[in-house]
C-alpha cells in the first residue's frame, strides 16, 4: 500500500491541481510543493519498514491486471531501488521549490512536474516489465513539455532531440521486452520471474540485451548516445535540469542494475569490455568537453556525462566493490548535480543574467554566500574526500582495477585530473578576480532552503558512506555472485 | 431452419430503417431543428436495444441461407451501431452550422449502417453485395453533402467513379465464384472447390477480383488513391464514419468470404494480403509525414492503419482474427475521438491545417489532452488500446512464423511517431496569436471524452474485450460440421 501511495499520490495531486484557477499562482505553487512532500514522508515510513540485511524485494504489492497476458500490477523495493527512491524524494520537492521562479503558464508547469513524479517513483518500483515500460515512457512526455515550453532559446530543438532519442531508444527496448516475453515462453512480464527462469538461447539473449541497451544507454547516457544531453540540460528550466541530471539519468543506470545484469548475465559478461571502454570514453570525453565550455550550465551537463561514465565502468567490472561504487556514484551524483545545476542556472543566472564564464568574475566578493555554495558544489563534484563525490569514485576505481587495469589507469590519469582541472579553472574565472557591474543581492532564504538539504546529505555521505552502502550491500553481493565476478 | 420468428432476427435492421424514415420526415417538417439528430440517436438506441434483447447470443441462418445471425455478425452490428451513434453525436453541431439537410443526412447515415449490417451478416455473396451497394450509394451521397463546397463535390465524384468501378470488380469476382460453384453461398463455393480442385485457377481469378474490390473499401494501397481526397473533402463526420465503419465492414465481409468460402486457397490469399499489408502501412505512413492538412494526414494514417489491421487477414489464424476485431473496435474509438477535435477546429479554421492547432493546449485544454492520448494510441504507446491492438497482431504474427511481418509493423510504428507527435507539438509548444478559449458544443465534448474513455478502458482492461472477441467465430460452427 505504501508503494502504491508513493507512486500515485503525485498523480492525484496533478488531477486536483487541474481544478485550480490559473490566476492563483501562489496557491498552485504551494499545493504542488505540499503534494511533492508527501512522498518524502512516505519514503521515511518505507525506510522504517525495510530490512536491509535482506537482499530480496520487500513491501511487494501485487495484483493481477491483465491475466491473459500475464501482466500484473507489481511494485516492490529492495536495496538497489530504495536509495534512488530516497534521492528522488529529496530532489523532487526541492526542484518544485526551485521552480517558484516560473511565471509563464504556471499551472501547466506544476501539473507536469507532478505527473513526472508519478512516473519516476513508478520506474523505480515497478516489478513488471509492462508496468515499468509505461512509467518509463510516461517520464518522457512531461519532461518533453517542461523543456519544450519553459526552456531556453533553443527549447524546440532541444526538446525534440531529447524526445526522438529517448523515444527511439525505448521503442527498441519495447521490442526487446516483447521478444523476452515471447521468447521465454513463460507467459509473464514479471521482472523477478524472468530474471530467474527465462531460459533463452544465447543468440536471443544477445539480441534482447542489445535492445535493452539501446533503451538504457540513451537515458544514462552512454557515449556515443549522449548528444541529446547537453542540449536538453542547457535548455531545460532549472527545476527540469535538476530532475534530469539528478534522477532521470539514474533511470538508465537503474535499468542496468535491475534488468540487464540480472536477466542476461551471460550476454552482460560478454559485453562488459565494450561497456567498460564506453564508460571510460564517457569519463574522459565528458571531462575534456566540460573543460572546453564557456557556458557554465553546459559545463555541468558535460560533467554529468563524465560522472555517469563511472557508473557504467563499475557496472561493467562486475566485482562487488565496483558495483557498490557504481551504485554510490548514482546516489552522490543524484545529490550533487541538482545542487550544481540549481546554483549555476538559478542562483547565479538570476543575478548576473548570463551563464558565460567570460562575462563573470569576482562573484565571491559580490555574492559571498552563493559563491561559497557554488564552490562547495564544485568541490563535491570533483570528488574531494569528505564529500559524497569521493567514496563512489574511489570504490569504482579500486573495484575495477583488477578487471580492467589499463582502462582504470587511463581513466584515473586523464579523467580525474581533468575533472579537478575544469572545476578549479571555472572557480578561478567565475568566483575570483575583480567584480564587475553594480552590487548584486545575495542568496534568498528560499534558495537557501533548496540548497541546504542537498549540502547536508553531501557532507553526511562523504563522511559516513556506510549509511548508503548499508542499503545496497546485500543485493549487490547477490548480483555479483550471479554474475560470477569476485 | 424455423421460418416463423425469423423476422425477429433482423429486427435491429428493420428498426434502423424505419427510424431513418422517421428522421427524414422530421427533417422535412422542421428544417432548422436539431430534432432529426436526436431522433437518429433514439433510433440507433432502439436498434441496439433490439439487438441486445432479441438477437444477441442467437445463431441461425434464415431465408434460404441469405441472412446469417451469429456472434460474429452481432459483434459487427454492435460496432456499427456504436460508430453510427458517435457519428451522429459529432454531426449534430456540424450539420446545423453548415446548413446540411438534416433529414437526408441522418437518413443516409442510418441506411449506410443497415447496409453494413447486412454485409457482415450473411454467408451469401448476393446479400453481401446488396449490403455493400446500400452502404456505397449512401456514402457517395454523404460525401457530396456540402453542396456549395467544390472539395466536397470533387470528393463525391471521385468516390462514385472509383466506387462504381470497384463494385463492378467485386461483382465480376463473385460471378466467377458463382460460375464454379453454381451457388452464391460461401458454403457451396468451399464445397465445390473441395470436390473439384481443378477449378482452382478460376477461383483464384475470382479471389483476386474480390481482393481488389474490397481493397478499395479498405483503402489499402494500391487501391487507396480515392481515400485522401474523399476523407479530406467530404463533411468531417462523414469522413470519420467512412474511415471507421465502412472500413470495418469491408474487413468484416472479407474475413467471412475468404475464411468460409475460400479456405482451400488460404495460401494464395494470405500471400496477397501480406503484400498489401506491408505496402499499405509503409506507403500510408511515409505519405502521412508529408501532409500539412490534418484531415489528409488522418487519411493517410487511415491507409497505414488499414495495413496494420490487414495483418490479421494475412496471418488468418484464430488468434489473428480476434486481434483484428480488437483493433477494429479500438480504431473506431480513436478515429471518432480524433475527428471530434478536428471538427472543433474546423468550426474556427475552415482550412483544417495542422498549424491551426497552435496553442490548443491553452485554448481548449480538454480537447488537446484528448487528442494527445488518442495520438499516443495511434502510435501504439501503452497503456492505450492502440498498443494492445498492435501487440495482439504482433503476437499472432510471431506465432504464425511471420516474425518479419511483426518487425515491419514495429518499424512502421516508429516511422509514424513524427507525424502523430507533430500535432501534439503544435498544440502545446507553439502559441497562438489569439489566446481566447475555443467555444465547444457539448456534443463534441461528449464525443471526444467517449473516444478517449474507450481507448483507455480498452487499453487498461483489454481482457474483457479479448474474451468478447475470442468468443466470436468467423467460420460458424454449424457450418464446419457440414464439411
Amino acid at each position: 500500500m505504501l508503494l502504491t501511495a508513493l507512486v500515485f499520490i503525485p498523480l492525484m495531486g496533478a488531477l486536483l491541481l487541474a481544478f485550480f484557477p490559473k490566476e492563483r499562482v501562489d496557491a498552485i505553487r504551494r499545493f504542488a510543493l505540499a503534494v511533492s512532500l508527501i512522498p518524502t514522508v512516505l519514503v521515511v515510513l518505507i525506510w522504517r519498514q525495510m530490512d536491509f540485511s535482506q537482499p530480496g524485494m520487500q513491501l511487494i504489492t501485487q495484483a493481477p491486471w491483465i491475466p491473459s497476458l500475464g501482466i500484473q500490477y507489481k511494485l516492490g523495493v529492495d536495496g538497489i531501488s530504495f536509495p534512488l527512491i530516497a534521492v528522488s524524494a529529496l530532489v523532487l520537492p526541492l526542484s518544485v521549490l526551485a521552480s517558484y521562479t516560473i511565471t509563464h503558464r504556471v499551472k501547466e508547469f506544476f501539473l507536469w512536474m507532478l505527473v513526472l513524479q508519478t512516473a519516476i517513483y513508478g520506474v523505480f518500483t515497478a516489478l513488471d516489465y509492462f508496468l515499468f515500460f509505461i512509467f518509463f515512457e510516461a517520464s518522457l512526455v512531461p519532461m518533453y513539455f517542461i523543456i519544450g515550453i519553459w526552456g531556453g532559446p533553443r527549447k524546440e530543438y532541444a526538446s525534440l532531440k531529447f524526445f526522438i532519442y529517448t523515444l527511439l531508444g525505448s521503442a527498441i527496448m519495447l521490442v526487446g521486452i516483447l521478444a523476452l516475453y515471447l521468447g521465454s515462453g513463460l507467459r509473464t512480464f514479471d521482472v523477478m520471474v524472468l530474471a530467474e527462469q527465462a531460459n533463452l538461447s544465447p543468440t536471443l539473449q544477445w539480441w534482447i540485451f542489445l535492445a535493452f541497451f539501446a533503451g538504457f544507454a540513451v537515458k544514462v547516457p552512454i557515449f556515443p548516445f549522449h548528444t541529446w544531453l547537453p542540449d536538453a540540460h542547457v535548455e531545460a528550466p532549472t527545476g527540469g535540469s535538476m530532475i534530469l541530471a539528478g534522477i532521470l539519468l539514474k533511470t538508465g543506470t537503474y535499468g542496468l542494475f535491475r534488468f540487464m545484469l540480472p536477466t542476461f548475465p551471460d550476454a552482460a559478461q560478454a559485453f562488459s569490455p565494450v561497456l567498460a571502454v564506453l564508460g571510460v570514453i564517457g569519463i574522459i570525453y565528458g571531462a575534456l568537453a566540460a573543460m572546453a565550455q564557456t557556458d557554465l550550465k553546459k559545463m555541468v551537463a558535460y560533467s554529468s556525462i563524465s560522472h555517469m561514465g563511472y557508473v557504467v565502468l563499475g557496472a561493467a567490472a562486475m566485482t562487488p566493490m565496483a558495483l557498490n561504487g557504481a551504485m554510490f556514484v548514482n546516489i552522490s551524483h543524484g545529490l550533487i548535480s541538482p545542487l550544481l545545476f540549481f546554483v549555476v542556472a538559478s542562483v547565479i543566472y538570476d543575478r548576473t543574467h548570463t551563464r558565460m564564464m567570460d562575462q563573470m568574475s569576482g562573484l565571491y566578493t559580490q555574492i559571498p554566500v552563493a559563491s561559497r555554495i557554488m564552490a562547495f558544489a564544485a568541490f563535491a563534484n570533483l570528488g574531494l574526500p569528505g564529500m559524497a563525490g569521493f567514496p563512489g569514485e574511489f570504490f569504482t576505481f579500486v573495484g575495477s582495477f583488477p578487471v580492467f587495469t589499463g582502462l582504470v589507469v587511463l581513466a584515473a590519469a586523464l579523467g580525474l585530473v581533468t575533472t579537478a582541472g575544469y572545476h578549479l579553472w571555472m572557480m578561478q574565472r567565475v568566483l575570483m578576480g575583480q567584480p564587475r557591474g553594480e552590487a548584486l543581492p545575495d542568496i534568498s532564504p528560499r534558495e537557501l532552503v533548496v540548497a541546504a538539504p542537498l549540502m547536508v546529505f553531501i557532507v553526511l555521505l562523504g563522511i559516513l558512506p556506510g549509511i548508503a552502502l548499508r542499503f545496497f550491500n546485500e543485493p549487490i553481493a547477490v548480483l555479483a555472485a550471479r554474475l560470477g565476478g569476485m | 431452419m424455423p421460418v416463423d420468428g425469423s423476422l425477429g432476427l433482423i429486427l435491429p435492421e428493420i428498426v434502423l430503417a424505419v427510424a431513418g424514415m422517421v428522421v427524414l420526415a422530421a427533417g422535412l417538417t422542421w428544417r432548422r431543428s436539431r430534432l432529426p439528430g436526436i431522433l437518429a440517436i433514439l433510433g440507433i438506441a432502439a436498434s441496439a436495444a433490439a439487438l441486445a434483447s432479441r438477437v444477441w447470443g442467437q445463431t441461425a441462418e434464415i431465408w434460404s441461407g441469405t441472412v446469417m445471425v451469429d456472434g460474429y455478425a452481432n459483434l459487427f452490428k454492435a460496432i456499427f451501431l456504436a460508430v453510427a451513434a458517435l457519428t451522429v453525436l459529432v454531426s449534430m453541431d456540424y450539420v446545423h452550422r453548415n446548413r446540411l439537410p438534416a433529414g437526408e443526412f441522418y437518413l443516409l447515415l442510418l441506411l449506410a449502417t443497415v447496409g453494413m449490417m447486412f454485409m457482415t451478416g450473411s454467408l451469401n455473396l448476393l446479400t453481401v453485395y446488396v449490403g455493400l451497394e446500400c452502404l456505397s450509394l449512401a456514402s457517395y451521397s454523404l460525401a457530396g453533402m456540402l453542396r456549395k463546397s467544390p472539395r466536397s463535390t470533387e470528393a463525391a465524384l471521385k468516390y462514385i467513379l472509383i466506387g462504381a468501378i470497384s463494385s463492378g470488380i467485386v461483382l465480376f469476382g463473385m460471378s466467377l465464384l458463382f460460375g464454379v460453384a453454381g451457388s452464391t453461398h460461401l458454403r457451396d463455393i468451399a464445397a465445390a472447390l473441395n470436390s473439384n480442385p481443378a477449378m482452382a485457377p478460376v477461383l483464384v481469378a475470382g479471389m483476386m477480383f474480390l481482393i481488389a474490390g474490397f481493397g478499395v473499401k479498405m483503402a489499402a494501397v494500391p487501391f487507396h488513391m480515392w481515400a485522401p481526397d474523399v476523407y479530406d473533402g467530404s463533411p468531417a463526420p462523414v469522413a470519420a464514419f467512412l474511415i471507421t465503419a465502412s472500413e470495418a465492414a469491408a474487413f468484416g465481409a472479407a474475413l467471412r468470404i475468404f475464411m468460409v468460402g475460400l479456405p482451400a486457397l488460404q495460401a494464395e490469399w494470405t500471400a496477397v494480403f501480406i503484400v498489401l499489408a506491408v505496402i499499405s502501412m509503409t506507403v500510408g505512413n511515409i505519405s502521412a509525414i508529408l501532409q500539412t492538412s490534418i484531415r489528409r494526414m488522418l487519411a493517410y494514417s487511415a491507409v497505414a492503419q488499414a495495413g496494420y489491421i490487414m495483418v490479421g487477414l494475412a496471418v488468418a489464424s484464430e488468434r489473428a482474427v480476434s486481434a483484428m476485431l480488437y483493433y477494429i473496435i479500438a480504431y473506431a474509438f480513436m478515429t471518432i475521438g480524433a475527428f471530434a477535435v478536428v471538427i472543433l477546429l474546423g468550426r474556427h479554421y475552415p482550412s483544417e491545417e495542422i498549424k491551426d492547432f497552435r496553442g490548443l493546449g491553452q485554448r481548449a485544454p480538454l480537447f488537446a489532452l484528448t487528442l494527445t492520448i488518442l495520438l499516443l494510441s495511434f502510435i501504439g504507446i501503452p497503456p492505450t488500446a492502440g498498443f494492445f491492438g498492435k501487440f495482439y497482431l504482433i503476437q499472432a504474427a510471431v506465432a504464425a512464423d511471420l516474425a518479419w511481418l511483426a518487425v515491419v509493423m514495429m518499424i512502421n510504428s516508429i516511422i509514424s511517431i513524427p507525424y502523430y507527435w507533430g500535432v501534439v507539438r503544435t498544440m502545446y509548444l507553439t502559441e497562438a496569436e489569439d489566446k481566447a478559449p475555443l467555444a465547444a458544443p457539448a456534443s463534441l465534448r461528449w464525443a471526444a471524452v467517449i473516444g478517449v474513455l474507450g481507448v483507455l478502458v480498452l487499453g487498461v482492461f483489454p481482457d474483457a474485450f479479448v474474451q468478447l472477441v475470442n468468443a466470436v467465430q468467423v467460420v460458424p460452427v454449424l457450418l464446419s460440421a457440414a464439411f
